[in-house]
């Protein structure tokens, strides 16, 4: 898949895929078979098929509204379970103590693994928290 | 918040699940052994992609007021490339390479011509849809593929039209050979049946090498189809092994060298019948050599199930054991007493101990689970695996001496090969 051309369709700024170093090179490299296919050009040409499969149709979903402040609101630091993840959101929660004691902060670690959903975290996400932070990695 | 290591992934991710501007924040890679003082200090300071103040830019991602931008709604067909291609056949290589399609070896170009010819090697027809594939289930929306597709990934592998039957069967699980993971990954697929020798694979001398068209080439096909087909393969996006494996380039083939096991074949075990061919998939971290093992040098028949429990010690019990034993092996444990492979299974089973201190250090084994778990002290033993069946048996080789090679692989599923005939 050309990831240029589908982030641009889905409104992502090529200013912003200029920060990403493997389509910058992606881009450089196609505009370098560009030069030399038109400098070997008479010879031969042979037409071949794409061997790419179909990827389905991507629905664009629109964020949550966001908040004005998090002053008294209640944050989720959520883990999807890699190792370290627990023990970094343990510090965002003390980061939140030292500089914006009027947050509140909420550890939870996602069932399932790191792809899966976790309908009953999500709803008492939304029944009790204003907002939620996510760490990916390890 | 996501560490930097996993960049491209999250951003490209997240724009294929719909949210191309999902507000991310990056700290540095790892937080895994890190300390308290040392991922607080990531906290203090600048996000490494954008350089603004880490924890400043997370709350402003959860303040600041969405763009139009962001609130997007419709549907988009991701871009996939024209249907063909038309230029000079060293441009073609070249286009080939530069997009991603290829493991980085020449290809043979897929001209309608070649893909016709291949097409011609199955009853199905070339707008029948095969399977899904994802390079990780859940963590990225599958494709799907026809026959069609199959067929020019098949001969950029340079499959002649007999092995296309069998790189159908392989591409109707919608196994990616190439599972984004950090593990590195690696596959392998088992035939059994007519098949080898129709294909006049190799389960001799060397069969796990290149010494073969047919093992090769069907390797081959399955890594091309594990970018091709679901976008996969893609490093530091839709693949993330820290270090990656060789074994990747072909993955392992193993036609099971039915003729000289004393035990059925492997898909007899899993209900197929014995004229039957088919192709049985096993997935886990790697595959080492038995050679030199505790209990080898005994005689007159070496102690081969001693090497066996001795050989998987450094394995994790997140995946099982697959044993490829030469068949003299098979035959040296016959006469060691073991007559089926549940039997040396079963030994192998009670016999690879582990302590429970030392599970309670490994990364990726667990402890049982269960009510036994509040009785579990230090200083108990406990099987390496919960259940024999974590312990799987392959017979390949040519007999030139009797050694084993052993993977830290869990088997998957067998589909038949002749469907697709």
């Amino acid at each position: 898949m050309n990831r240029r051309k589908l982030l641009s369709l889905m409104g992502m700024s090529p200013v912003a895929l200029a920060g990403i170093p493997a389509l910058a090179e992606q881009a450089k490299k196609s505009d370098q078979t560009k030069k030399e296919g038109a400098a070997s050009a008479g010879e031969p040409k042979l037409t071949v098929l794409n061997p790419r499969g179909l990827p389905p149709p991507i629905t664009l979903i629109p964020m949550a509204p966001r908040l004005s402040t998090l002053d008294g609101k209640t944050v989720y630091l959520v883990s999807d379970g890699f190792p370290g993840a627990d023990a970094f959101l343990n510090q965002v929660s003390i980061w939140f103590k030292k500089n914006m004691p009027n947050v509140t902060t909420v550890y939870r670690l996602k069932a399932g693994g790191f792809a899966d959903d976790d309908p009953k975290l999500n709803a008492e996400i939304k029944e009790k928290g204003q907002a939620v932070i996510m760490a990916i990695g390890h | 918040m996501v560490t930097i290591a996993f960049k491209d992934l999250a951003k490209t991710n997240a724009a294929k699940r719909g949210m191309p501007l999902q507000r991310i924040s990056f700290t540095p890679h790892p937080v895994w052994g890190k300390t308290d003082e040392e991922m607080y200090a990531y906290l203090d300071g600048n996000d490494p992609v954008s350089g603004k103040p880490l924890m400043k830019e997370v709350v402003a991602s959860l303040t600041t007021p969405l763009t139009a931008d962001e609130m997007k709604t419709g549907t988009v067909t991701p871009p996939t490339g024209a249907p063909t291609f038309t230029d000079t056949a060293d441009n073609l290589q070249q286009y080939f390479l530069d997009n991603g399609m290829t493991d980085f070896m020449p290809i043979i170009l897929p001209t309608q011509e070649k893909v016709d010819a291949m097409l011609k090697a199955t009853s199905h027809k070339p707008d029948e849809v095969v399977g899904k594939m994802t390079p990780a289930q859940g963590a990225f929306p599958a494709w799907s593929y026809t026959v069609q597709h199959v067929a020019v990934n098949a001969v950029m592998a340079g499959a002649i039209p007999d092995y296309f039957p069998t790189i159908l069967a392989i591409a109707s699980t919608g196994i990616s050979a190439l599972f984004s993971s950090t593990n590195s990954l690696v596959s392998a697929a088992v035939i059994n049946g007519p098949v080898r020798d129709k294909l006049q694979m190799n389960y001799g001398i060397g069969a796990m090498g290149p010494f073969n068209q047919a093992n090769a080439v069907i390797g081959r096909a399955w890594t091309l189809m594990s970018k091709n087909l679901d976008g996969g393969g893609v490093a530091g996006e839709t693949y993330m092994g820290s270090q990656g494996n060789v074994i990747n380039y072909n993955n392992l083939i193993i036609p099971e060298n039915e003729k000289d096991s004393p035990w059925p074949p492997f898909h007899v075990q899993k209900g197929f019948k014995p004229e039957e061919s088919v192709v049985s998939f096993f997935f886990g971290f790697n595959i080492t050599q038995g050679q030199g093992g505790k209990g080898l040098g005994m005689k007159p028949i070496p102690h081969y199930h001693e090497a066996m429990s001795a050989n998987v010690g450094p394995f994790a019990s997140l995946f099982g054991a697959l044993f490829i034993l030469d068949p003299l092996v098979a035959h040296g444990l016959g006469d060691l007493g073991f007559k089926t492979k549940d039997q040396i299974a079963d030994w192998l089973q009670n016999n690879t101990l582990v302590s429970v201190k030392d599970v309670k250090t490994m990364l990726f084994s667990a402890l049982p689970r269960g009510p036994e778990a509040a009785n579990l002290t230090d200083d108990m033993m406990i099987p390496k695996w919960p259940r024999a069946d974590s312990y799987t048996f392959v017979v390949c080789g040519g007999q030139t001496n009797p050694y084993h090679q052993l993977a830290n692989m869990s088997y998957r599923v067998s589909v038949s090969i002749d469907k697709w005939a």
